[in-house]
């Protein structure tokens, strides 16, 4: 049984990260904004760059200072840079901009990259760092971060549990020109700006690559069987879930890196549904 | 001076000429609403190449890179073919859910591959400052003969591009998706041709920034072109020279200058209506 000691943690955070992904993946799936998360983790973690260089800098001014972590300093950063993306991304969601936000946000994924890429290159081990992002080590995660993650998504579920109706509301009637909700730019902005605590909270997890998987893939497959909100939450934690497990047991039986598998067999699962889906409705349509 | 104008033509040449393809399929990608389709191409053309490293061909032989074709055809006419289907799932959701499976597997092979990260990082950043005058003129000719085939059906694919909006097809299913696949095919061409010299977000940013730039201000598709290769073109060089400047990397340069030009923009825009209407 040393499987399930191993296994224990890792299963418990991607159970935590797929509860609260799929219910901001049907979010995401409706207003097409697929590629929020990536962009969110990206400018998040531009933040604790320019952090951490500013951290360095100052070191280096006041020489002979120990060398100890300010993980407080990088996740005001962080946290502050966050912010700043959700106001800019729920301004510009307006009737004058006439292009798609997916656009822009395509952009500031690029632009908070590169601009990473050239203050790393100033400083040491840029390389490294991107691919450590894309990837994580969900293995390797601890009771710490599994504790960190658990309170963050409660904090920010609770949140969205409280004011359910207003969000399905803005998402539903996302593309039309009247939401029928009060302080739209408001409940937009708490929108983007608790989503992305959740991605950075994830991110630092799962990695980027798992993180975006567990958001789309679960919540595309709940959209073929269900419409309403809560019986697609429960179909892709349930099938999230049963992934996760099989993912794991098999990473661990052949040794291989957990995430991919889990990600793979979670396209299994996608394609099976659309095929089982279009067998299943031609069934109907001939009787 | 000359020395490194002589030292950053073939750079400028190069960025110049993706400016004007990407610049032109931006405006189509964005009019459909793909924005990340090139992420997820470059992708599945980064697996194509691992996969003909694991057959044991030969790293920059002819086999790999058809290796690399194939693997981009096949994903890219899926693409193209299943589009008019009555689906639940949108556009944009299959090419998130591509990128994701194809990054996976990606990361699965790389383990068996010696140096494998190397392919990763490398799709990511590129570098166009270490581009040759013959990878520019072999691209030029390349694309100029894409460039052939959009001018003989660009009717064919403004409508389509054009019925994203409008939601109603121009032509007959069985036509539009023969003119898709020649889009899509082309396309992936291009990516697949582009991404090894400029990298994933240098590639990325000249297909949309330049277009979502103008679309801000016109929907009228000749005003689009002109304004995106226009700016397209400023940019890169701008870009370039910055990089010169202040002795920071070029792809970046480019895509930070022309990334914030159109955040700018799209504050001008929203902030100088409002002041009007008041």
């Amino acid at each position: 049984m040393e499987i399930l000691e191993f296994m224990f943690i890792p299963f418990i955070a991607c159970i935590l990260l797929i509860s609260i992904n799929v219910y901001f993946g049907i979010h995401v799936l409706k207003r097409e904004i697929i590629f929020i998360d990536i962009a969110l983790a990206q400018i998040a973690a531009l933040g604790g760059v320019i952090a951490e260089v500013i951290h360095q800098s100052n070191e280096n001014s006041l020489a002979g200072h120990g060398h100890e972590g300010q993980p407080w300093f990088t996740f005001t950063f962080s946290f502050i840079f966050c912010a700043l993306a959700a106001l800019v991304f729920s301004l510009l969601k307006n009737k004058k901009i006439k292009i798609p936000l997916e656009a822009l946000i395509g952009i500031a994924y690029a632009v908070a990259t590169t601009a990473a890429v050239i203050i790393l290159d100033k400083s040491a081990g840029g390389d490294v760092h991107i691919h450590d992002m894309l990837t994580g080590a969900i293995l390797w995660v601890g009771w710490h971060e599994v504790t960190i993650l658990a309170i963050v998504i409660s904090l920010v579920g609770a949140f969205h549990f409280i004011f359910r109706k207003k969000f399905f509301k803005l998402t539903d009637n996302y593309h039309k020109a009247d939401t029928g909700v009060k302080n739209k730019g408001l409940w937009d902005f708490l929108f983007y700006f608790s989503f992305g605590l959740v991605i950075v909270q994830a991110v630092s997890v799962g990695g980027i690559l798992t993180v975006f998987a567990f958001l789309i893939i679960p919540a595309s497959i709940s959209s073929l069987y269900a419409n309403h909100w809560s019986s697609r939450i429960f179909i892709g934690l349930g099938v999230g879930a049963v992934v996760t497990i099989l993912g794991l047991y098999f990473s661990w039986q052949l040794d291989v890196p957990s995430s991919p598998v889990i990600i793979l067999f979670l396209g299994v699962v996608l394609m099976l549904s659309l095929i089982f889906k279009k067998i299943f409705r031609k069934q109907i349509s001939d009787n | 001076m000359l020395d490194n104008l002589i030292f950053l033509s073939a750079p400028i040449a190069g960025s110049i000429l993706l400016a004007g393809i990407l610049g032109y399929f931006g405006n189509h990608i964005l009019s459909r609403g793909i924005i990340f389709i090139d992420i997820a191409v470059a992708q599945i053309a980064a697996l194509g190449t691992m996969i003909g490293l694991l057959l044991g061909f030969a790293e920059d032989s002819v086999s790999v890179e058809i290796s690399s074709y194939v693997f981009t055809l096949i994903v890219i006419s899926f693409f193209a073919l299943t589009k008019f289907q009555k689906q639940k799932i949108s556009q944009e959701a299959i090419i998130g859910i591509i990128y994701c499976l194809g990054l996976g597997l990606a990361l699965l092979l790389v383990e068996k591959i010696p140096g494998g990260s190397n392919y990763i990082t490398k799709t990511i950043t590129g570098n166009i400052l270490w581009v040759t005058w013959k990878q520019v003129i072999y691209c030029a000719l390349l694309f100029a003969l894409i460039g052939i085939i959009h001018i003989y059906f660009r009717k064919q694919f403004k409508g389509i591009s054009d019925s994203n909006r409008n939601g109603s097809l121009p032509f007959s299913i069985q036509k539009t998706r023969m003119f898709e696949l020649v889009f899509y095919i082309t396309f992936g061409i291009v990516i697949v041709k582009a991404v090894p010299i400029a990298g994933i977000f240098l590639v990325f940013i000249l297909l949309v920034a330049p277009t979502a730039a103008i679309t801000l201000f016109t929907s009228n598709w000749k005003k689009r072109f002109i304004g995106s290769w226009v700016i397209g073109v400023v940019g890169s060089v701008l870009g370039i020279y910055i990089s010169y400047v202040f002795n920071i990397s070029n792809g970046p340069a480019i895509v930070c200058l022309l990334g914030i030009s159109v955040f700018i923009l799209a504050f001008v825009k929203l902030f100088r209506k409002q002041t009007l209407k008041s």
